[in-house]
């Protein structure tokens, strides 16, 4: 962006910290912008993925081809429709909640490596950074259940903030060995420890650097893959994750007051945080930014790749939601605990083993 | 995974220094309110709980309420009828059916002779079989949208519009038929739905085994219904629990075989009764099962039915422009999806009844919620609702 | 530990198999019919609203007393020669389309058309009138009960025929 900005006339003559305004703010409005206009599209993605799974058409009749517009008509209906306050709710609480939670979800987005150029802020804590953020949302959620002034509200909000911070656990652990692997936190150096061929890529064992070893750590960076994926289902509230916001019982839980604005921006919040953390996944596991094969890394440009791969996990984490029952609470809670912690503590355990072995 | 449903017992906090003081705490009343986002309809549950465990629930009904007993104190045996789809509107077939023989049984035991023909009670038979696959296929659906998966509902809407196309074929209207009548069906089965129904038999079948692989075999859907609200056989009978229900108990008892009423004797199915599968005999599951098997040995006597269906006759038997039946009453029951239904009509001689009571199976099925409610936690309580295959309609009448 | 691991078999494998159903189903074309550009014609047995042809009508009243909500309303005056029908009406706020008006009519001219939309904005809009000015009564002459007609379509003669904007007749 500096670099942009620099070559402008009037911007080479402003005092330094201006010019750096100027330019983080448009970094931002522009990050802001295109993820709002891709939550957008994620909300259409997901009625339409629903219903041809369900034998059913989604909609239709918004936009030229396939509904293509019913977003928009969404986002009018919002902006449209009444605000309504809960009698005895906590206003301040109330109110901040939607807040925190989307600012929890697009704080996240600063560190988010779309291509090597493309990176918002390229912090040396980057990955611990995400998970920092996306704690914000906790607070978020407890706000909003607590200040709603309603039983369902606050069984939503209590179990949601339970579900979010238990499965933070294994979704950091389940990221160590890679870690420790690459030796940094840095979004940007973890993907380029990955680049060539796609055997270089963390979920198939980073062969590059382990040489025949590589059996072993593909093993346990495929566990480590599977565990991140289901913690991170669970940290924003997808099925089989989803009791927070159940339909059957508890209307839909920690949101279940709110209405136009506000509800759009906690579901904006949601959706963002779920394009997060597939794109996490993609820079952790995939490769991020390169395809894998030499060749199409020169030609296409590498926001593409990046984007295309974190839209197919999107798609995955939509596919699971219409096939999967929920679990309940209690099921949750031991699944974190009693499986996923230890497994990936072993996991850490062994690759650390691993990584002496061959030191 | 070891015991995750066995309720949480409540531990008394103590710190270094309390005497073994608990912490203050107050149990939480809650209303699962009549309107419901899970497909019930509307019935109101007070539940007292603990956080999550449940210590009371009471359920309140009532808000279905149309006076249809009263109704039928004014309405002539005949007009009767089209309010007895109303009652149980996923089964309306069958709800008609149950009221049309015990009018026929009331004026049987009056005197009056009369005799059904073949052919319509091979048509009953087919239809109420039909109407029982579409109420389970309804019960299957929505209990996976309270469990959480809402892609089976679709589909088992999907399966549930083939045979509402067939019941329109024959009787015209897809959910609030009217067609059995005292003495008969209104009218005979035409050629196309004949051959309709020979379509869905066919591909039925597959559609069964989709959804034992969707959902019936899913490990969460398992966590979620295995031993959870048992109700056992004892239970069962003390509350007067019907159908499914106490099939999924253990106790072989359906109507069916058991009062034979109709021309059932001549089919060859099974009665499905719960095992205890996956979990302990009589929970949740298993009366899932139960329903899934019988849809599937409804299919069988469909099947056997359409076979042997007689040459096209006569589908009423001759009954008098004003039915009038001779004092007396008499108490009459039918196997419909939900259970035990039953008619109690009372008649001092005139042209309407008395009285007519109905014995509905959801009312009784719903109350063993209290017992088998207590000490599960909230999510089990709705999967309980679930399995129990209520129908306000039915319920409040 | 042995049944940790068998569970976490079985989860994943019967998540997978449902996973494939739902895969299968992402390339089906849906079952869905887009109902306002496409529509089925009805079955020949279709109920749909009641539709009365007045010049066969016998005013014998059969009709009112069969329905079990009374939504029928039917006036008449006079007697012997001098019998006129002033008002017949179908009450379609109460109408529950159970057709046993249509069975004991001596003439069939009351029968169950295929129409089903006709919404209005306004409930005094549902009660269709079928006869605007007195009318003498049929005489039904000694021949064959004339078959029911089943494509007509519930075209009330004056009145209430819909709501602003709304349906067809």
């Amino acid at each position: 962006m500096t670099q942009l900005l620099g070559g402008m006339p009037i911007m080479a003559d402003l005092p330094g910290w201006a010019f750096t305004l100027i330019a983080m703010s448009g970094v931002g409005i522009i990050l802001l912008l295109s993820i709002a206009v891709a939550v957008m599209i994620f909300s259409w993605a997901e009625r339409k993925v629903a219903a041809y799974i369900q034998s059913r058409y989604g909609p239709m009749e918004v936009g030229p081809w396939q509904g293509t517009l019913q977003p928009i008509a969404d986002g009018v209906k919002f902006l449209l429709k009444e605000d309504i306050w809960p009698t005895g709710a906590d206003k301040p609480l109330w109110r901040l909640a939607p807040l925190l939670i989307f600012t929890g979800a697009f704080l996240s987005y600063v560190v988010i490596p779309f291509g090597p150029n493309f990176i918002g802020a390229k912090l040396d804590v980057g990955l611990f950074y995400i998970f920092a953020t996306s704690s914000i949302v906790v607070v978020g959620i407890i706000s909003a259940g607590w200040g709603s002034n309603n039983k369902w509200a606050l069984y939503g909000a209590v179990r949601g903030a339970a579900q979010v911070i238990s499965y933070e656990i294994p979704l950091s652990l389940a990221i160590m060995p890679i870690v420790l692997h690459v030796g940094s936190l840095n979004l940007g150096e973890i993907i380029t420890a990955q680049r060539g061929w796609f055997v270089n890529w963390h979920a198939f064992g980073n062969w590059g650097s382990h040489g025949f070893a590589g059996i072993l750590s593909l093993v346990s960076f495929q566990i480590s893959l599977w565990i991140y994926f289901i913690s991170s289902l669970a940290e924003v509230n997808r099925v089989p994750f989803d009791l927070p916001e159940t339909e059957s019982e508890l209307v839909s839980g920690y949101h279940t007051e709110y209405s136009g604005m506000k509800f759009a921006f906690m579901m904006l919040g949601e959706y963002a945080d779920v394009f997060v953390v597939s794109a996490i996944a993609v820079t952790v596991f995939l490769g991020g930014w390169y395809s894998g094969i030499p060749v199409i890394d020169r030609f296409v440009p590498a926001p593409l790749i990046f984007v295309s791969k974190s839209l197919f996990l999107v798609f995955v984490q939509m596919w699971l939601r219409w096939t999967l029952p929920r679990l309940r609470v209690d099921q949750l809670m031991h699944v974190c605990w009693k499986v996923l912690i230890p497994i990936t503590l072993a996991n850490l355990f062994l690759y650390g083993l691993l990584r002496t072995a061959l030191a | 995974m070891n015991d995750t449903s066995a309720p949480l017992r409540h531990l008394p906090a103590t710190r270094e220094g309390d005497a073994a003081k608990p912490i203050k705490s107050e149990l939480l009343h809650i209303n699962m309110g009549p309107q419901h986002p899970s497909t019930h309809g509307v019935l109101r549950l007070f539940i007292t709980t603990d956080g999550e465990v449940v210590h009371n629930v009471t359920p309140y009904i009532g808000y279905l309420h149309r006076c249809a007993e009263k109704i039928a104190e004014g309405n002539s045996y005949h007009q009767y009828i089209v309010y007895t789809d109303r009652m149980d509107y996923l089964a309306a077939m069958n709800c008609n059916w149950g009221y049309c023989l015990a009018v026929e049984e009331l004026l049987r035991a009056g005197g009056m002779e009369f005799e059904i023909p073949e052919y319509a009670e091979y048509i009953r038979v087919i239809i109420g079989e039909l109407n029982r696959i579409a109420s389970h296929l309804i019960a299957f659906g929505t209990y996976g949208l309270d469990i959480g998966a809402m892609t089976p509902f679709f589909h088992a809407l999907r399966e549930r519009e083939a045979i509402l196309n067939i019941f329109e074929k024959v009787c015209g209207a897809r959910l609030m038929y009217s067609y059995y009548d005292i003495g008969g069906v209104k009218w005979d089965l035409p050629d196309d739905a004949l051959e309709e129904i020979k379509i869905f038999l066919d591909l039925f079948p597959d559609k069964l085994k989709e959804y034992d692989e969707l959902l019936t075999g899913n490990k969460i859907f398992v966590e979620r219904t295995a031993n959870v609200g048992v109700v056992d056989a004892a239970t069962c009978q003390d509350y007067g629990c019907t159908g499914p229900v106490l099939r999924g108990a253990g106790v072989s008892w359906d109507l069916r075989r058991n009062d034979t009423y109709s021309i059932y004797d001549r089919f060859d199915f099974d009665i499905p009764v719960g095992k205890g599968l996956v979990g302990t005999v009589g929970d949740c599951w298993d009366r899932y099962w139960v329903r899934m098997q019988e849809m599937e040995q409804s299919s069988r006597i469909i099947q056997q039915a359409v076979e042997r269906l007689p040459a096209r006759g006569e589908c009423m038997a001759e009954m008098p422009k004003n039915l009038k039946a001779a004092p007396g009453e008499l108490y009459t029951r039918t196997e419909s999806p939900k259970g035990e239904l039953g008619f109690y009509i009372v008649s001092d001689g005139g042209p309407v009844p008395f009285r007519c009571k109905t014995r509905s199976p959801a009312f009784h099925n719903l109350h063993v919620i209290v017992k088998a409610g207590q000490g599960q936690m909230i999510s089990d309580l709705c999967a309980t609702i679930g399995s129990l295959d209520l129908v306000l309609g039915e319920i409040d009448r | 530990m042995v049944k940790l691991v068998k569970d976490i078999y079985e989860t994943f494998s019967t998540i997978f198999k449902g996973m494939g159903i739902t895969r299968r189903y992402l390339g089906k074309k849906p079952v869905t019919q887009q109902f306002p550009y496409e529509r089925w014609a009805m079955p020949e047995r279709f109920r749909g609203f009641v539709h009365n042809d007045v010049p066969r009508c016998t005013a014998c009243l059969l009709c009112a007393k069969a329905c079990p909500v009374d939504c029928i309303y039917i006036d008449v005056e006079g007697k012997g020669k001098e019998r006129q029908m002033t008002r017949y009406a179908i009450d379609y706020n109460k109408c529950i389309w159970c057709s046993l008006c249509t069975e004991p009519c001596p003439t069939n001219c009351i029968t169950m058309s295929h129409d089903y939309d006709h919404s209005v904005y306004l409930r005094e809009r549902l009660v269709y009138e079928f006869v605007d000015e007195p009318v003498v009564p049929f005489k039904p002459s000694k021949e064959k009960k004339p078959e029911p007609d089943a494509t007509g379509t519930a075209t009330p003669v004056a009145g209430a025929s819909g709501g602003e904007g709304g349906a067809q007749a």
